[in-house]
């Protein structure tokens, strides 16, 4: 029988609780404890910044002040410590859950700035415990705090208490990873807006994992407050500890559950190694190079560069196991009834009125083409419906409810899909994974087995169905341009907003495409088709929309619209005499 | 001069000849050695000052061993490397103890790690002697022996020592300012400045804190020439003294009085302005100290070894004499005792004086700690000497105050 990963954990975990009943001297338990609270952390410090990509400097506040409750409640309040562990990782959780509430609602506080900003929560948090009673400048003294006899020997019971949290830690992580939730992370990762626009609610998952990650950090601080005994603002709120947390996580690779945790070991293993007298600057600088050479030759980490293999492997037989469902089915068709109408819809950038008071009304089983010259607020208008951008003024309603305002996951929830006019593809995710999202997240909102069938069905109907285990970057734009199709009706959208599905195609991939298209409105799907291709708009469209500087202009079958003499006159210019 | 006599005198020479090839020379030790376990911060942030101790403990280890070792047997020092960090330096104490199966313990470097390596000590019941803890109420381990010997409550002894000094010249500041770093073991000295400076009637017209590993010392500079006390406290660590100075020196502003709590000795004395600058020391490499002949010897093979490892600093004072000190009481204690039982040791160090380059130090205070020896030293014309009090004096040297 061959044992999972997670499964070789557990049987790991158990043999390792078995150490303190072997007779060997204390001092691996006490080593074995330093892995555990680096694998602790690098997991947690993982399930935000590894999985959504959010690379948090702040790990060590949340640590910290896991450190300080514990130190404060144990050794000012004696409260029994394990009772302040709880609160050390609710404290943690709380402090990380407020610093997200406020970042992660603006958009620009990405990237650096994040990182920027949660290293600058680990010097207001070390200020204020430094300059208040928390700690006062002393530092706080825990030798006078009992530890509860769980096993034999104090070192015993910090053991048992750093290999829990270890293995709930990775627990946790391994359930996030195979989760819904894991997968919404992972998509921010790789394209945030994209992932908000297929459903996923980006703030509340983040929030989610900031939660996390840093509840567990704090229930960690609290356990290694007790371990070292003497707790200084200088030593806790160092740099030190989230540079560690970050380098280990790294190391190990922080596309996978495990990968933190593999460097956590990895590295605390060679720091130990090198403790002998000798030549300790010697044995650093050693540790250094090592690591600088895995990060140049492993940009993934360690297990990026190995799982990806085995992954490969199970995702080729899952393809296969998986058999394509029947046809997705939507609403049928009622071409009287109006699906989606949008009133005095207006949107300005910087000044420049992009969309100025459009009143547009889709039919439910029709396809209406969108066209107008560059700059004339197509794209505006699909990226305000889809929920992209907030409009300045008026209001759309869909199937009867009003959606102005609404997040875009929530529009897409609500069946809206798009795609994007320059393909936006999860860059990490395979070809499958990518069509698998919006069906676990959209208005289909399947579970993840039947997310992947109807992935499947919609890869095959799009001509991908051979590349479902090739990364995005093995395609070409012919091929990424179905993606973002086959992405869109996997959500099994009632809307569905194509923005220049056919740019940059070749004639004959034209003609493929907009059989593909034709295919997917006989079964009875809605569609607004924005594109520059007009012989292409004139063939599909069942009724056209022509927008300039923002304002509907004309409206109407395509070719009485398209001889409207405002229309030609925008396309063509005024005659000159 | 008569030939019996010279034949005595002869004969006198002669025995005073053989006498000094005949010079008692200690049997080589023999046996299994006697291990002493410590790990010091010799990477990361503390190094520095953990460099001192190494090359301390170094030469102690090989001089006992050439004196014959300890009980006969040979001295192994296992030192390891703590990386300045807590969590380390309990791990390694708990190898030293259940894997290596270290006779004794020396103790780390720097108060969070000393008071992790404590906490394995009482864990295991081993003596632990220590070298520099900066605050003794800390220290609650009946077992555990501080080589530095600051008394159980320097932050009021050491302060008021300082203003009896001032005293003692007729020349009692009447205001002060405290400036100090928020590290806990220079903080604690602060405080107690601030408590005795209120107790002896001197007015507080600045007291400013600064988180440790600032770096501008602009603004404290600036608002110590706007209090213009009489006499500046400066609760500095390491070189944040020297940054205080050179801040001082751009705003043209001299103190009258400076006392830096644990400054980096030699760039201090060399720094511009640094002049008449005070502060505390168990030693220096000066007579009366090295007056003593151990002393004397530990300094001239010190400074050499110093210069060759290329330290910053060559000479002796504080750190290396606590260092020098600690295994001088690890000595006398298992010579005395003849035994390596921690309690046995720990019994005898509690009811007996050891007498270290330092002084003579004894352990029946509160948690251990005996006599507060810290002595006050001043740079005069670029060099450190110890001015008060008058017995530890340098010879010819007086406190300064202008």
């Amino acid at each position: 029988m061959r044992l999972s990963l997670p499964g070789g954990i557990a049987v790991a975990g158990l043999a390792l609780a078995a150490v303190p009943f072997l007779g060997l001297p204390p001092f691996y338990e006490s080593f074995l404890y330093l892995i555990f609270s680096a694998v602790v952390m690098a997991t947690s410090w993982n399930i935000l910044s590894g999985y959504s990509g959010y690379f948090s400097f702040g790990h060590g506040a949340f640590f910290g002040a896991g450190m300080y409750t514990t130190a404060t409640l144990a050794g000012r309040f004696e409260l029994p410590f394990l009772w302040t562990l709880p609160a050390a990782g609710l404290i943690s959780a709380l402090l990380g859950v407020g610093v997200g509430a406020v970042v992660f609602r603006l958009r620009r506080l990405r990237g650096e700035l994040f990182a920027l900003l949660t290293l600058a929560v680990t010097f207001v948090l070390a200020t204020i415990v430094l300059n208040t009673p928390i700690d006062g400048g002393q530092g706080v003294s825990l030798s006078a705090v009992p530890l509860p006899a769980i096993l034999s020997s104090p070192s015993s019971t910090l053991y048992i208490l750093g290999l829990g949290m270890a293995l709930l830690t990775l627990w946790i992580s391994y359930r996030i990873y195979g989760s819904k939730l894991g997968t919404g992370l992972f998509a921010i990762h790789d394209d945030e807006d994209v992932a908000e626009v297929m459903g996923v609610p980006t703030f509340r998952y983040k929030l989610m994992a900031f939660g996390l990650s840093s509840g567990l950090a704090g229930i960690a601080g609290g356990i290694h407050a007790m371990f070292i005994s003497y707790v200084t603002v200088g030593e806790t709120f160092s740099i030190i500890v989230p540079l560690n947390v970050v380098l280990m996580s790294v190391l190990g690779g922080t596309r996978h559950w495990l990968g933190p945790a593999v460097g956590a070991t990895v590295i605390t293993g060679l720091l130990y190694g090198f403790t002998a007298g000798d030549y300790p600057v010697a044995g650093r600088a050693a540790v250094g190079l090592i690591l600088i050479v895995v990060i140049l030759f492993m940009p993934e980490g360690l297990l990026g560069r190995f799982i990806p293999r085995l992954q490969r492997r199970r995702r080729v037989t899952a393809v296969t196991a998986v058999t394509a469902v029947p046809p997705a089915t939507v609403a049928a068709p009622a071409p009287a009834e109006t699906l989606l109408k949008i009133s005095g819809l207006a949107k300005a950038f910087n000044g420049l009125q992009a969309l100025d008071g459009a009143d547009v009304e889709v039919r439910r089983g029709e396809i209406l083409g969108l066209v107008g010259p560059n700059g004339s607020g197509k794209s505006t208008l699909i990226n305000l419906v889809s929920g992209h951008y907030r409009s300045d003024s008026g209001n759309i309603v869909f199937a009867g409810r009003d959606i102005t305002g609404l997040a875009a996951h929530a529009v897409a929830r609500a069946g809206i899909a798009r795609t994007y006019q320059i393909p936006r593809p999860f860059a990490h995710f395979t070809v499958l994974q990518n069509v698998t999202l919006p069906a676990m997240f959209g208005r289909a909102a399947l579970d993840r087995v039947a997310a992947e069938s109807e992935a499947l069905y919609w890869l095959e109907f799009t001509g991908l169905g051979d590349k479902a285990d090739a990364l995005p970057e093995d395609l070409n734009l012919h091929q990424r341009k179905f993606l973002e199709l086959a992405r869109a009706l996997a959500a099994k959208p009632s809307l569905l907003l194509l923005d220049e599905v056919l740019s940059g195609l070749t004639p004959s991939e034209i003609e493929h495409a907009i059989s593909t298209i034709r295919a997917i409105r006989d079964r009875g799907a809605t569609i607004v088709f924005v594109e520059h291709v007009m012989h292409a708009v004139m063939e599909l469209s069942d009724r056209i929309v022509v927008l300039n500087y923002g304002k509907v202009i004309a409206e109407g079958r395509p070719d009485d619209v398209m001889r409207r003499p405002e229309v030609v006159t925008v396309y063509l210019g005024k005659p000159h005499a | 001069m008569k030939p019996i006599t010279r034949l005595i005198l002869a004969a006198g020479g002669a025995l005073l000849s053989l006498g000094m090839v005949l010079q008692p020379v200690a049997a080589a030790p023999a046996g299994p050695p006697i291990k002493i376990g410590s790990t010091l911060a010799l990477t990361g942030p503390l190094a520095a000052t953990a460099m001192i101790h190494k090359l301390t403990g170094e030469i102690y280890v090989e001089e006992l061993n050439k004196r014959g070792g300890l009980l006969g047997r040979p001295v192994e020092w296992i030192v390891k490397d703590d990386q300045s960090k807590p969590d380390v330096a309990r791990t390694l104490y708990e190898q030293l103890i259940t894997v290596d199966h270290v006779d004794l313990l020396l103790g780390p470097y720097a108060t969070g790690n000393i008071l992790s390596a404590m906490g394995v000590a009482q864990k295991y019941h081993k003596m632990l002697v220590h070298h520099t803890l900066g605050i003794p109420s800390l220290a609650k381990y009946d077992m555990q022996f501080p080589a530095w010997s600051v008394g159980p409550d320097p932050a009021t002894t050491v302060t008021n020592h300082l203003l009896d000094a001032f005293a003692s010249v007729g020349k009692s500041p009447k205001t002060i300012a405290i400036v100090t770093s928020k590290f806990p073991s220079v903080y604690v000295m602060s405080e107690g400045m601030r408590e005795v400076a209120k107790k002896r009637g001197l007015k507080e017209v600045l007291f400013l804190e600064w988180e440790f590993g600032n770096k501008d010392f602009g603004p404290i500079a600036s608002r110590l020439k706007d209090a213009n006390p009489d006499f500046v406290f400066v609760g500095a660590l390491g070189l944040e003294g020297n940054q205080l100075l050179d801040a001082m020196k751009k705003i043209d502003y001299a103190p009258p009085l400076q006392y830096y709590m644990y400054p980096a000795p030699g760039p201090l004395a060399k720094a511009p302005g640094a002049e008449h600058a005070l502060a505390g020391s168990i030693f220096e490499q000066h007579p009366p100290f090295t007056n003593n002949p151990t002393a004397a010897a530990f300094v001239k093979i010190y400074n050499e070894r110093a210069a060759k490892a290329g330290l910053p600093d060559n000479a002796v004072e504080t750190q290396a004499a606590a260092s020098y000190s600690a295994w001088q009481i690890i000595e006398a204690a298992v010579t005395a005792t003849k035994s390596l039982d921690d309690k046995v040791l720990s019994q005898w160090l509690k009811t007996h004086r050891v007498d270290t380059i330092q002084g003579s130090l004894r352990f029946d205070g509160p948690n251990n700690f005996g006599d507060d020896l810290m002595r006050l030293k001043q740079v005069q014309n670029g060099h450190w000497v110890t001015v008060w009090p008058k017995e530890w004096a340098a010879p010819g040297a007086k406190l300064l105050v202008p």
